[in-house]
């Protein structure tokens, strides 16, 4: 339901072209921006880079969830970037990370937040789910990834 | 009118103070249940002994016998009835619901045999033994045999769990059946209540019975299956009003008039406050609502058990006290071999069978209910409520010592319990010291309440606590310096999640710490105001 409202065609880039982490990061929320409802793009790239400082959310197999709390936002949002070769993000397993999901949620709202994260992330465990992905050559066939 | 409202909250408030003094009596010097103390109380300040001395100031006794078939005032039974509700709604809301479906199958085939056993033994020793009842279909017979069916869990529950034996396939078990009890007595009650209404008119037909149980089952499983179903979507949407207080206020509301359309259809009111709570138990308010309720349970709760206490009349009992022992006995057999039985026959010994029927042995709460809705609608008269009490307490007393001495020695079972909790993970994380896990214990428990899970403690001696949004349970643990979460497979990453991101707040915290200027300096400014006072 909240996966189907969030998750919509214009929130996926399967051509991200950014060549390191900060141009990963600023084309990502360039495409949150769409939503017209991130009040601040300084501060939540700036609140986004600092959580990468204190941690690189680039995990294994090629997966990066790069998220973070904001007073930028007043709800939460998401979006999902394909990047064709992979780049470097200081990813835990030291591969190149070719997935993207960013999340933004707001400061002092509660509601499932880490856990949205955690479930859309869920959904790459299996490698099958991975290749469809890199593979899908419309935002619809990303999307079908999801189951939706 | 305000002579009687004024008997009324003395009496209310005698009853309280008695009821719970004696309670606590039982309950930390005797080491006994504490409703057996309630019970007493009621007894000996009721209408039947010290109650019935006259008060000059009252110009008459302060328990005064009433006229009809309960020897109370028609106002005192109301709180008293409000108790039984507040009872049921708590014990539907603390059913363990998921538990029960987990062991349903041995718990099942045990919980029925001590039902059918103890049911058939208790009506037809009460046939046997009375000349005035004539058949099983005896509104007398048909109440006694559900009087003997209701076993109360909650001395075995609090027996096992001091010993720690709570998770042994006989623990569980015996968990499991007594849920599949409760039920079952309640919904024997609704078709019982239903039965004697129709008799009290004309003579009964097996074709008016089965419309009878027809519809209390009907009315059960209907009300039940919709409450189920509902009362997940009914708390989504009471949590938009941001209040937990309002919405246990809500709940019990329900309740109530789910009690009242019960007894329009002529079945108990408890009924419907035992569906209500019952609902409530699977969703993730469960708890809230409970801890909610607590204050108005410690009021009514004792007043219901006193009051029941003050039906006792010890000269109507005199002519049925050794049918009374007689039926406490059968009672006793009943359990025992229509529980231990079919233990033997789902994989347990004789030892475990032992076990579990000595388990299945306490009455409390629901007999007294059950008696009192057949002493107030007149099925049985004070002679045999009088009986149902001395079960109650005969059970109550005799039962915890057997329990116990049947735990000791090995395993009840024949082979070893499949491993029940393999699918569970374990997350551990261990800290430098007691307080950094203590830090770390909060600052994860703030972070899963604002992704909006409810978190409960467990256990109030161990740091052990449950977190719950709607179907997501795990359990949060710490041991000294070591935090260990359990859940399901299926949250593990989630949690993972939330663990790291909780971890890199600490690491913020920690360097936050270092550029704090010197803890000495700030000490010593801290010292120099608590004396500037005299300093001038």
């Amino acid at each position: 339901m909240k996966l189907k409202k969030l998750l919509t065609q214009s929130m996926i880039s399967i051509d991200l072209q950014g060549t390191n982490k900060e141009e990963i990061i600023g084309e990502l929320l360039d495409i949150l921006m769409k939503t017209g409802k991130v009040s601040d793009r300084d501060l939540a790239f700036a609140d986004l880079m600092n959580r990468e400082r204190q941690m690189s959310t680039g995990m294994q197999f090629g997966v990066a969830i790069p998220h973070a709390k904001t007073k930028a936002v007043k709800e939460l949002f998401a979006c999902i970037g394909v990047h064709k070769t992979g780049i470097e993000f200081d990813a835990f397993d030291e591969k190149l990370s070719r997935i993207f999901i960013m999340t933004l949620s707001p400061v002092d709202r509660t509601g499932p937040h880490v856990q949205f994260l955690a479930e859309i992330s869920m959904v790459l465990k299996s490698k099958d789910a991975r290749s469809k992905l890199l593979q899908a050559e419309t935002a619809k066939e990303a999307l079908a990834v999801f189951g939706l | 009118m305000a002579h009687e409202m004024m008997i009324l909250v003395l009496q209310l408030g005698l009853i309280l103070l008695f009821a719970r003094l004696s309670g606590w009596f039982f309950s930390r010097i005797l080491n006994q249940p504490q409703v057996l103390g309630e019970l007493i109380a009621g007894m000996i300040i009721g209408p039947y002994l010290l109650g019935s001395i006259n008060i000059p100031v009252l110009h008459g006794p302060l328990f005064p016998l009433s006229g009809g078939t309960i020897p109370v005032s028609p106002e005192l039974y109301g709180f008293a009835v409000l108790g039984s509700i507040v009872l049921l709604f708590t014990s539907g809301l603390e059913t363990d619901l998921p538990t029960f479906i987990k062991f349903s199958g041995k718990g099942s085939v045990v919980g029925l045999g001590g039902i059918i056993v103890s049911f058939f033994l208790g009506s037809g020793i009460t046939v046997l033994l009375n000349p005035a009842v004539d058949s099983m279909m005896h509104p007398t017979a048909l109440f006694l045999g559900t009087i003997s069916t209701a076993t109360s869990v909650g001395i075995t529950a609090r027996i096992l769990s001091e010993k720690r034996k709570l998770s042994t396939p006989e623990g569980v078990t015996i968990l499991a059946a007594a849920v599949l009890d409760d039920v079952l007595s309640i919904v024997l009650l609704s078709v019982v209540v239903g039965m004697s209404a129709a008799l009290a008119g004309s003579s009964m037909s097996w074709g008016n019975i089965g419309i009878v149980a027809v519809k209390a089952i009907g009315f059960w499983l209907i009300c039940t299956v919709i409450g189920i179903l509902i009362a997940p979507l009914i708390t989504q949407k009471l949590k938009l009003f941001d209040s937990l207080d309002l919405i246990a206020g809500l709940a019990f509301g329900m309740a109530l008039i789910l009690a009242g359309i019960s007894e329009m259809f002529e079945l108990a009111m408890i009924i419907g406050a035992y569906i209500v709570g019952l609902s409530f138990s699977r969703t993730d308010v469960a708890h809230e609502i409970r801890e909610r309720i607590q204050g108005v349970y410690n009021f009514l709760v004792p007043v219901f058990f006193c009051v029941m206490g003050m039906m006792v009349d010890f000269s109507a009992m005199r002519s049925v006290f050794w049918f009374g022992l007689a039926f406490a006995a059968v009672g006793f057999i009943g359990k025992l071999i229509g529980c231990g039985l079919p233990a033997l026959l789902v994989g347990f010994n004789i030892r475990g069978a032992i076990r579990i029927g000595a388990g299945m042995l306490p009455r409390g709460e629901v007999t007294l209910i059950i008696a009192g809705v057949g002493l107030s609608s007149g099925a049985i008269g004070p002679d045999m409520f009088g009986v149902a009490i001395m079960t109650m307490l005969f059970a109550s007393i005799a039962s915890p010592p057997l329990l116990i001495k049947s735990f000791k020695g090995g395993s009840g079972y024949r082979k070893s319990l499949d491993k029940e909790g393999k699918d569970v993970v374990s997350i551990e994380l261990a800290f430098p010291g007691y307080r950094a896990a203590e830090f770390m214990r909060r600052s994860l428990a703030e972070g899963f309440r604002e992704e909006g899970f409810f978190i409960h403690r467990l256990d109030h001696n161990r740091l052990v606590y449950q977190l719950r949004q709607n179907d997501i349970i795990f359990t949060l643990i710490q041991e000294q310096e070591k935090l260990i979460i359990n859940t399901a497979p299926d949250n593990e990453p989630f949690i993972r999640l939330m663990m790291m991101e909780k971890l890199l707040e600490f690491k913020d915290f920690l360097s936050g710490l270092e550029s704090m200027k010197s803890p000495d300096m700030m000490g010593a400014e801290l010292m120099k105001g608590i004396f500037s006072l005299e300093e001038d």
